[in-house]
């Protein structure tokens, strides 16, 4: 077996373990682990394995309070900005506007 | 997409910030804790924070045809996977002439039995510096596999990869997580306490 060969094992062994295998594909797998010690120790850790991640999995680490207030505030200072940046183009078209009309370049009401 | 979330996410998308608090309170838990499983505890506030500011940026773009936090885990493992972008490979594709010692020891009186594998801090430490040396895209798969228990559809929707891509990098990190724990193991960094008795 070449070291490729021996890595396609060791995934299908995770496989087994993980449960993801079934059929034929299973029961060749299961036959090699049955009749290799080495496929043994290697389907138990991987259960092992995947016990430790289920189990790190279940926790629910407690987010520190400054991820949130930090994303508030960014929001915050974004849409005060949104804000102004609206009200003062706004402000800024008015006063185009009654330029434009001061100046007669175009007459009130018409379409801009 | 469930109701309150849709609401919330079409309101903070106009600019309601106490929309947006609330999104943020409901589902921070999920970000942070993802950050953390794919960048360590180090890195995962601030990879957070920044998946929160890439949120409120894009709400407009949501168009609601996932879930919100289909979205969300995408933004989040996204942004992740940027800060590793100049990671090189770490996995070792071949093998020697036989397997290296790939093991996790049974613990003393619990052999083969998961539920004897009690989680510690020592050994959830050992898990995240294993999990360091799995490369990025094969972490993330793991994370959202085996530790979010995300099925094969939902991991390749997040990664944004065929469904036989998922597999294979789930695959892969899987035999690399076991590599790298193992190693850990024989380097005598933490000798036996993966499955010692706790």
């Amino acid at each position: 077996m070449t070291g490729v060969d021996r890595w396609e094992v060791l995934e299908r062994i995770g496989a087994f373990a993980a449960g993801e295998l079934s059929g034929e594909e299973a029961r060749e797998i299961e036959r090699f682990i049955l009749e290799d010690p080495e496929g043994q120790r290697l389907a138990a850790s991987y259960v092992r394995m995947l016990a430790l991640l289920g189990a790190i999995g279940e926790e629910t680490p407690e987010v520190p309070e400054a991820v949130i207030n930090h994303a508030l505030r960014r929001a915050y200072v974004s849409a005060f900005m949104r804000q102004a940046e609206e009200f003062f183009g706004g402000l800024g078209r008015a006063y185009l506007d009654a330029f434009v009309y001061y100046f007669g370049l175009k007459r009130p009401g018409t379409a801009r | 997409m469930t109701s309150p979330d849709n609401n919330l996410v079409q309101k903070a998308a106009r600019g309601d910030v106490e929309a947006f608090a609330r999104l943020v309170r409901n589902h921070s838990g999920l970000v942070y804790r993802v950050a953390m499983r794919v960048l360590g505890p180090q890195d995962a506030q601030d990879a957070s924070q920044e998946v929160w500011l890439r949120v409120w940026r894009n709400l407009k773009r949501f168009r609601g045809e996932s879930a919100f936090s289909t979205w969300l885990y995408k933004i989040t493992v996204n942004t992740c996977l940027n800060a590793h972008r100049r990671e090189q490979t770490r996995e070792a594709r071949e093998f020697g002439d036989e397997f290296p010692y790939l093991t996790i020891p049974i613990p003393p009186g619990g052999e083969y039995d998961p539920e004897a594998a009690v989680l510690t801090g020592e050994r959830r430490a050992e898990i995240f510096r294993a999990l360091e040396r799995v490369r990025a895209e094969h972490r993330a798969a793991l994370v959202l596999r085996h530790m979010e228990g995300l099925s094969y559809a939902e991991v390749a929707q997040i990664l944004e990869v065929p469904d036989g891509t998922a597999k294979g990098w789930v695959s892969r990190g899987r035999a690399a997580l076991l590599v790298a724990l193992s190693d850990g193991n024989q380097d005598g960094e933490s000798p036996g306490n993966m499955g010692g008795a706790s």
